[in-house]
This record gives structure tokens, sequence and C-alpha cells, in this order.
């Protein structure tokens, strides 16, 4: 397996895992999205290749400033797994690299949001040693 | 990871300030509209960035395992000299493509997009300057006759025409070239910065994660608008046909293919441990990239015309288009709506197939005529109209005619290789002399 950072190329890929996992073709939405993350900070992204073929993406970055986090906090914002090639650790792998460069960045910390109803992505983050941390997201609806 | 940033000394900041205010007017611009463009982005900073804490032992080469090298005194002759001609090259590149970008970035049509070709003009300007501090910061004169002062005065001075590589001395007829551009010459540019991250030359590795990183951004800026074009085109939304993206991806890829150099060579480079690749080899990872970029394009035209197509559908429709059958359920798509990479020998005028009258589809031709009647309906109209194209055509009428070899035609080709003195009588920016005591040269 081989993890190496985001590139433009990866777009396609990563729309065909997101529509495996969620039913849905979301192009616009990708594009968008790895547009920014390229923009900001090609190594603060990863993807996983098998044989030649994305199997998987992790996409995040270092800022600082937010909620009141004055230190530069890693965050793993979008993460996707081919649902073919699941139970290869595969998420662990990514998210290690994805630490390592947080951490070479000044990073100290790496947040991320779940879903409570999303068991298997908890677990998932438990086992890399994230805990719940108090600060708490609050949502309004307008 | 660590990063030092440096200037230049005053003179050159100041000339290649000055060169910016002439090719990059929109810098200003850029800069005020950053926060509404790149919220939370740091601000574009005009310096030139080492990356501290890389590999120091030479990584290919006769002398793999060895310090890398921290002067260019310390190279053997030949190698440095190699190392100077690739820096002067690199650092045309940077400077020539914005001369480029400039000529039609007002005509894109969505401002989003063209900010991104802003930005990506106001990076390049950075990774030239990048280039130029590596002559600035060495002593080149155990290689090169020119001082460091005539050596970035020359670059300056270089102009869309005279720059080192052929695809920086062709004008963009419109906006779509400035997208191509992006998304097929900025990606040679990702090789050759991805093979000089391993140079021997510990100054240039250092130099490239920081260009590599914004690079990577340069190609979305191509890519990106693109699938948005081709999704229009199949929507028969916007004004982007696919024979137009078709025309301008036959009028550039054979560039960057030939930015390579001849597909024989760049074995020197590899034993002077300044890159890892042969040029063929480059050559061959770059096309099948570009070949995933085109095939994506389709894709996503493909689903875009008919989006009941699945994800497991669109592909199997997009192989049976692309191979002339028929494909169900595929709204009538033909192959000729879809794009197309074209051969690597087409419209070639440097390596192994220069000169070859060979189509866009790999088809040879024997007569003149019957060729420039398959470009006429393969290339721009607008680029067809301009002196590249007839520099070409009377070269490859000459080489038909027996007059020329190919090997002569190439060199003839204007100005692709054209790495001489400064000349006295350019047009370039010259030193700023507002401080006199700090001005080097006239």
């Amino acid at each position: 397996m081989r993890i190496r950072p985001l590139e433009d190329i990866d777009i396609s890929p990563i729309v065909d895992i997101d529509e495996k996992i969620g039913g849905r073709y979301r192009p616009e939405v990708w594009e968008r999205q790895i547009g920014y993350y390229l923009r900001r900070d090609p190594e603060g992204s990863v993807v996983a290749e098998l044989g030649g073929r994305v199997v998987g993406f992790m996409l995040g970055e270092v800022r600082s400033g937010e909620f009141g986090l004055e230190e530069p906090t890693g965050w793993i914002e979008v993460l996707g797994v081919d649902p073919a090639h699941r139970g290869k650790a595969i998420g662990r792998i990514m998210a290690e690299a994805l630490l390592a460069h947080f951490r070479e960045l000044g990073a100290h910390r790496v947040r991320t949001l779940v879903d409570e109803g999303a068991s298997e992505l908890s677990a998932f983050f438990v086992s890399l040693g994230f805990e719940p941390a108090s600060l708490r997201p609050f949502v309004k609806t307008l | 990871m660590s990063t030092r940033t440096t200037s230049l000394p005053k003179t050159y900041h100041d000339a290649v300030v000055k060169w910016r205010e002439a090719f990059l007017p929109d810098y200003d611009f850029l800069l005020d509209n950053w926060e509404k463009h790149f919220p939370n982005d740091p601000r574009f900073e005009l310096c030139a960035y080492r990356q501290l804490g890389m590999c120091t032992e030479i990584e290919c080469g006769e002398w793999q395992g060895k310090p890398k090298y921290n002067q260019a005194s310390q190279m053997v002759p030949e190698q440095a000299h190699h190392l100077l001609g690739a820096i002067r090259a690199q650092a045309s590149t940077e400077f020539g493509s914005i001369q480029q970008h400039r000529l039609t970035l007002a005509r894109a049509q969505d401002e989003e997009e063209q900010f991104w070709i802003l930005r990506m003009m106001a990076e390049e300007l950075r990774h030239g300057y990048q280039m130029l501090h590596l002559l600035a910061e060495d002593d080149w004169s155990s290689v090169s006759k020119d001082s460091s002062s005539d050596m970035i005065e020359e670059i300056l001075s270089m102009t869309t025409g005279s720059h080192v590589l052929g695809a920086f001395n062709i004008d963009f007829d419109s906006f779509v070239d400035n997208v191509v551009f992006c998304a097929l010459i900025d990606r040679v540019g990702k090789y050759q910065l991805t093979m000089q991250r391993q140079s021997a030359y510990q100054p240039m590795a250092e130099s490239m994660p920081q260009m590599l990183r914004e690079e990577a951004f340069h190609l979305a800026a191509g890519v990106v608008p693109l699938r948005r074009w081709a999704t229009s085109a199949a929507r028969d939304e916007g004004f982007f046909t696919m024979d137009m993206l078709q025309r301008a991806i036959n009028k550039w890829m054979p560039r960057g293919l030939e930015m390579f150099g001849d597909e024989r060579g760049g074995g020197t480079n590899v034993r002077f441990g300044l890159k890892p690749m042969k040029n063929g080899e480059a050559q061959r990872l770059y096309r099948e990239e570009v070949e995933k970029v085109v095939r994506d394009l389709n894709l996503r035209y493909l689903r875009a015309r008919v989006p009941e197509l699945s994800l497991a559908e669109a592909p199997l429709a997009l192989d049976r288009i692309l191979a002339g059958e028929a494909a169900p359920g595929a709204g009538g798509v033909r192959a000729e709506d879809l794009l197309r990479l074209p051969h690597a020998e087409f419209l070639r005028r440097r390596g192994v197939p220069a000169f070859r009258m060979v189509g866009a589809g790999g088809e040879a031709y024997a007569d003149l005529h019957e060729y420039l009647r398959h470009l006429a309906g393969a290339l721009p109209e607008a680029y067809r109209a301009g002196c590249d194209y007839k520099d070409y055509v009377d070269a490859l009428a000459k080489v038909q005619g027996g007059e020329l070899t190919t090997e002569e035609a190439a060199s003839q080709m204007p100005a692709l290789r054209r790495v001489g003195g400064a000349c006295p009588c350019s047009k370039s920016v010259r030193w700023v002399v507002d401080a006199p005591s700090q001005a080097a040269g006239a």
C-alpha cells in the first residue's frame, strides 16, 4: 500500500469512493473540496493506493485561532475507504501519515467531529487514541 | 518540518518587483481581494523558501550515497554546467508562464477561475524568484562566463518568443489556454520539480518542497475548471465545447512532451545525481497521467450527459464508445463527442518523432497538404493564425522537400533553446536604480 499526498488526479477516485459509500454522485462537492485542500496544504491530506488505484482518502489540515484554540491544531475533516477494501487497516495507515505531518507542522493536538450515530467511525478514532473532548458542537436551525 | 525564508539582495528583489509591475499588473488586485477568494490562507509573500532537514546524501547516479553539494564549485564542471542549465530553464519557465497567462486572464468568464489563475501567476513569480535566489546565492564562475547579475538580467529580459523551452514561447489565444496550460504544462513542472527534489545540489533539492506544494494547486486550477466545462458542455450550457477543449489539448500536449527533452536523453542528469529519471521514462509517466485526466473528463461529460448511468456502468459505456462500439443507454454519445489524448508523435518538432507527419489519432500522412488539412481540423483556429504555427509549417515543408534534415529543422524552431547572454538592446527591466549605491550593472 502506498500513502501519498492528495493530488488533482484524485478527484475522480474520491468521487467514486464517496458514491460507493453514500450512494450519491457528487462531483461538484469534491471538486470544490479538493481544490480547497490542495490550495491549503496538499500534504495535509493523503490518499491510499493499492495496485495503483486509490482506495482511501483522508482530508485535513492544521489551523489555529478557531473556537478559542490558539495553538496549531490538526483537523481530520473527511475520510473514506472503498468498501471493497475495508478491514485492511487503510484508515489507520492514512491517519498515522496525517498525524505525523501535523506533528511536523507543530500541532500537538488533532481534533475531529463524529456524529453520535456513527459508532464505527467513533470506534475507529478511539482505536487511534482519540478521546471525547469537552469542546461540544452547538447547532441552531435557521 | 522547518522552512527557512530568505529574500534576494535588494537590487535583484527590486528588479523582480519591477518585472512584476510590468507583467503582473493585477498583483495588487489579487492581494486586495485575497480574503474574499482565499479566506484564512496565508497571504502571498515574495520570498524564497528552503526546506530544512532533507536528505543530505546524493540519492541517485554515480555518486549515490556521497554528501550532496552545497556549492556549485564542489561539483564536477560538467555536472555544475548541467545544473546551471536546469536552473536557468526553470527560472525562464516560471517568468515565461506569467507573460503568457496575462494575455488572456481578463477574458475569464468566471471570477473564481480567474482568481485561481491570478494566484497561480503570483506563485509562479515566487518560483522564478526561488530560482534567481539559487543563481544569486552561489558562485557560478567555474561554469559560466556570465555573472549572477548577468544571468538574472537575462532571465528577466526574456519575453514570449525568447524563453528557453518551446511551450513558453507560444501566445495564449483564450482563457481556455490558461486552464489547459495549467492542467498539461504545469503537470510537466510537477514532474520536473519532483525529480529535482532529489537533486545532488542541496539548495536545489531544498527549494522544491514549497514549490511542489504550490504546484499541486496550479494543477487543480486547470483540472477543476476543465471538469466543470466538460459538465456544462454535456448539458449544452455555457460557452465551452468539447471540441474547443480538444483543440487546446492538441495544441499543448506536444509541447508538454517536448519539455522533458529528447526521449533518448537524460542519462547524464541521472548519472550526475541531478534527477532520478531519464527523459523517456518521465515523459511516459507524464503521458499516462494525462491519459487519466482525459478519461476522468470524459466520464464527467458522460455522466452529466446521461445521469442515469451508474458508477459501474459509466466506465464500461465509455470504453465501448471510444472503441466505436454500440453503447446502449449512453444517450447517443459518440466517440467524436469525447476527448482524446493526441498521439505521442502528433505535431512534434523535437525529440525522436520530430517533423513526422502523424495525426492526432496516430495515423501517418504522406502528403504535406493532406496533413495540413488534418491539422486545420485538430488545432485552434487562432493558434493556426500565429507565427508559431507558421514557423512549424515552413520548417515541416522544408523537411518534406528535402531542404532541411529534421535536426536542422528542430534547431531552427524559433528560439527554443536561446540561452545566450543578455541582449544589449533588450527591453529588460534592468536594475532599479533608486538606490545607486546598491545598483549592480547598468
